[in-house]
């Protein structure tokens, strides 16, 4: 297929995965917010911008941390990229310059989230509706997946697209990952409950709560959520799952001659797999997610290279 | 809901003289009269909200705000009778048959000229005759794979050929999709009605261009300027639907005088290039040196013959206004056939008699530019201003050669649903022919409406809208 296209299904699909993973870790920051003790307030709001390294940006345009502000600017602004508009518009772009790959479901499942977020952005989001608009941005997503994976061919079109998802995915896990743990760490030292919450927001972020539930019960500590979020295979977006699709995906792509992201994804998996939480726990959760986190970027511009970079 | 009935002294598509309905159109009356208002503005909406999900919207040049405009789109078909149909499709076959004689003629042996049937200067002198297209021998001698003749139907009944377009015509999708609305909206209407079916064209359009190489198995793509152009809807729909690459410039390159297309595994070559991009931009080392649209080299892969490019370069000759009059005698001259379709009267304002003619009838005619499309730069004598006709008469004395005239044309009407009901609006209709091993096409074409009362200009771009386009398999029924 074309390299362009190639690089367009791959795109368009992390735009929308990255929408997604947005809107959660919003919507579970603004819960967190309601139930933390005011002081903490403002941290908990300004999870959704340190895991989009938004905040900088964020104080050009607003003066002051409010749940308002937040869903202004993460939602709806279309002043910078990081808006959930933006990326429901620079998915569509990306779409359109693909039309001739997708299937009429899947074009309209996107074209559809974009008109809707114009109206959206039109009428405005006030704290007391916001939860509605991020279930919103979930079911689109849902119907953006639904679309591909039933309409779709399954031919390299479809795997350049999931290869978007899911190296987007394992960023964004990671990420989460890294800054909710920090501030769980930190409530633990001081009270129970509070601690609970912390864990649950991060489970809740990364729609993995009922998989922790089901794989550990009740008890909620430190190393087994991320034990789950890491190694766990069946969790969808454990950093295991999505690892597993990656290296899946780049061994079903017609190839040509390109082996490095091959090469590189396989061994990241490999590590990942037969991993284990002590490992984790020994070089440190933060150090080991920021490995992680260096060699996914790798992968995704060695793929870039591999089968779209013409230009260079 | 009540039909308002046509103006007297035109044609109507569903009335008669006598303001009966046309037998072919007995059910259609039916079903217009029981319907009632309320359900048709919800398919209206229904409509539209379709439309824009499906993103079939167009960009107008020169317009801001433009961007992603939907066609008005009305719900009720313009019925072509079966007996009316057979007639056209015979013209219409003849007429580009004639064309592509033409078109090979005057690259190669200038038969037609050496006759005295079109002078040298009208043809070698037009600015859009390539000369770098002379001797190029093409598979089958076809340039025109694709044409799109606009027609209109008169007063006194017949059809007449307003315009050809044998270079890039679009509109096919809208003609497609409509088509498409038209049953998911009104399943009932086709359940009584013997419509015959347009959804093979995107079948015949991919058999026409891989006809268009003499390769067993080429490989085609469709080659747009990209999404900010206007019809880009309609390049991205017909690739998908024929199951092809849709490329853009960037995404193709020559090497040894070949294209290939940039894949994931590397290099394809490309045998024909279904180009919606003007000649001039198609390679910056040959025509438009600021093109960002083409691709290097092209024409000299094209010309040593490694790629086929449809529609060809240099067609722009054959569908030129100032060419336009002479049509039904090429078709004489090539086919030694009597024309099937009219012709419009045309006065060349380059021949001084015309001239003088046209500038002493201005209020009654309309005139174009030899080389306009899209309904700009024209006037419309009847409805013009004094300051618009003034401004023409200067133009016309200053430049006659870049301009033809033509009476001012009762188009014919067809009821259609407006802001006070259901309303007579003048239409055109735009059918497609494709040749390739043999002339073919899908009953029907594109019907565009105007949407102001009494207004002749149909051009989307001028406000226009489209309707489905019912060609009925028996009239009987």
């Amino acid at each position: 297929m074309l390299s362009s296209a190639a690089s367009s299904l791959f795109w368009m699909a992390r735009y929308l995965e990255r929408a997604e993973s947005q809107a959660r870790l919003l919507d579970v920051s603004l819960t967190m917010a309601l139930i933390d003790v005011p002081e903490d307030r403002t941290e908990q709001l300004s999870v959704p911008l340190l895991v989009s390294g938004t905040r900088e940006i964020f104080f050009d345009y607003y003066s002051e941390i409010t749940p308002q502000n937040l869903i202004n600017f993460l939602l709806l602004d279309s002043r910078h990229p990081a808006s959930v508009f933006n990326m429901f518009q620079s998915a569509r772009d990306n779409a359109l310059h693909v039309r001739g790959n997708l299937s009429s479901d899947v074009w309209e499942s996107i074209n559809q989230a974009w008109l809707e977020i114009r109206e959206l952005q039109h009428r405005g989001v006030t704290e007391s509706n916001a939860s509605s608009v991020f279930d919103w941005v979930r079911e689109r997503s849902h119907m953006f997946r639904g679309a591909a994976y039933g309409t779709l061919m399954r031919n390299d079109a479809f795997h350049f697209l999931r290869l978007g998802t899911f190296i987007e995915r394992a960023e964004n896990t990671a990420r989460v990952l890294d800054i909710r743990h920090v501030m769980a760490m930190k409530a633990m030292e001081q009270q129970a409950t509070q601690a609970f919450f912390e864990w649950t927001a991060v489970l809740h972020s990364l729609a993995a709560f009922e998989a922790y539930q089901n794989t550990y019960g009740h008890n909620l500590d430190a190393m087994s959520v991320a034990e789950l979020l890491i190694l766990e295979r069946d969790v969808p977006r454990s950093l295991h799952g999505c690892l597993g699709e990656i290296a899946s995906l780049l061994e079903q792509v017609d190839s040509g001659d390109a082996r490095g992201s091959r090469r590189l994804a396989s061994s990241l998996f490999a590590n990942i797999r037969f991993g284990d939480r002590d490992y984790i726990a020994e070089r440190g959760l933060h150090t080991y997610l920021v490995d992680f986190l260096e060699r996914i970027q790798l992968i995704a511009s060695q793929i870039q290279k591999d089968y779209m970079g013409w230009q260079g | 809901m009540l039909i308002q009935t046509p103006a007297e002294g035109l044609y109507d598509e569903l009335f008669d003289q006598n303001n009966k309905v046309r037998p072919q159109c007995r059910m259609l009356e039916q079903w217009l009269v029981n319907s009632n208002e309320e359900l048709i503005a919800e398919k209206r909406r229904e409509a539209d909200v379709l439309f824009q999900r499906l993103g079939i919207t167009f960009n107008v040049y020169g317009e801001d705000q433009g961007a992603d405009r939907l066609i008005p789109f009305d719900l009720i078909p313009r019925v072509i009778s079966a007996s009316d149909w057979h007639t056209l499709q015979t013209g219409l076959r003849q007429r580009v048959q004639a064309l592509n004689r033409f078109l090979y003629d005057i690259y190669h042996d200038y038969d037609i000229v050496k006759a005295g049937v079109i002078s040298a200067e009208q043809v070698f002198a037009n600015p859009q005759y390539q000369p770098g297209m002379q001797n190029l021998k093409l598979p089958r001698n076809l340039y025109c794979h694709i044409a799109g003749i606009d027609l209109i139907r008169h007063s006194d009944g017949n059809f007449y050929v307003l315009e050809d377009n044998l270079r890039c015509p679009s509109g096919v999708s809208y003609m497609l999709e409509n088509r498409r609305m038209m049953m998911r909206l009104f399943p009932e209407l086709f359940a009584h009605s013997a419509v015959a079916p347009i959804d093979h064209y995107p079948n015949l359009l991919g058999e026409t261009l891989r006809a268009a190489s003499l390769k067993p198995d080429p490989t085609v793509v469709v080659l747009t300027p990209g999404r900010f152009n206007s019809a880009y809807f309609e390049h991205a729909f017909l690739a998908r639907q024929m199951g092809i690459e849709l490329v853009e410039g960037a995404d193709l390159f020559v090497a040894h005088n070949k294209v290939y297309m940039k894949t994931t595994t590397g290099p394809q070559q490309v045998d024909v290039i279904y180009r919606r991009i003007d000649d001039d931009f198609l390679d910056p080392l040959a025509g438009n040196p600021d093109s960002m649209l083409g691709v290097a080299g092209l024409y000299a892969a094209y010309r040593t013959g490694n790629v086929v490019l449809t529609n060809a370069v240099g067609n722009g000759v054959a569908d030129d206004k100032s060419i336009y009059p002479y049509v039904p005698d090429m078709i004489r001259f090539y086919l030694d056939e009597e024309p099937i379709l009219k012709n419009v009267p045309t006065w060349q304002c380059r021949k001084p008699k015309d001239l003088q003619y046209v500038l002493e009838h201005l209020p009654e005619l309309v005139v174009k530019e030899a080389q306009g499309a899209g309904g700009y730069g024209m006037l419309i004598g009847p409805t013009a201003s004094k300051k618009e006709l003034e401004l023409f008469r200067s133009l016309l004395k200053a430049r006659p050669q870049d301009y033809i005239a033509q009476p001012t044309l009762s188009l014919s009407t067809c009821p259609t649903f407006v802001e006070e009901g259901i309303a007579p609006r003048h239409l055109d209709l735009r059918p497609f022919v494709l040749s390739g091993k043999k002339v073919q096409m899908v009953p029907g074409g594109l019907t565009r409406v105007a949407l102001k009362a009494g207004s002749l200009v149909v051009n989307s771009s001028q406000g226009g809208g489209t309707k489905d386009t019912w060609v009925l398999e028996d009239d009987q029924c």
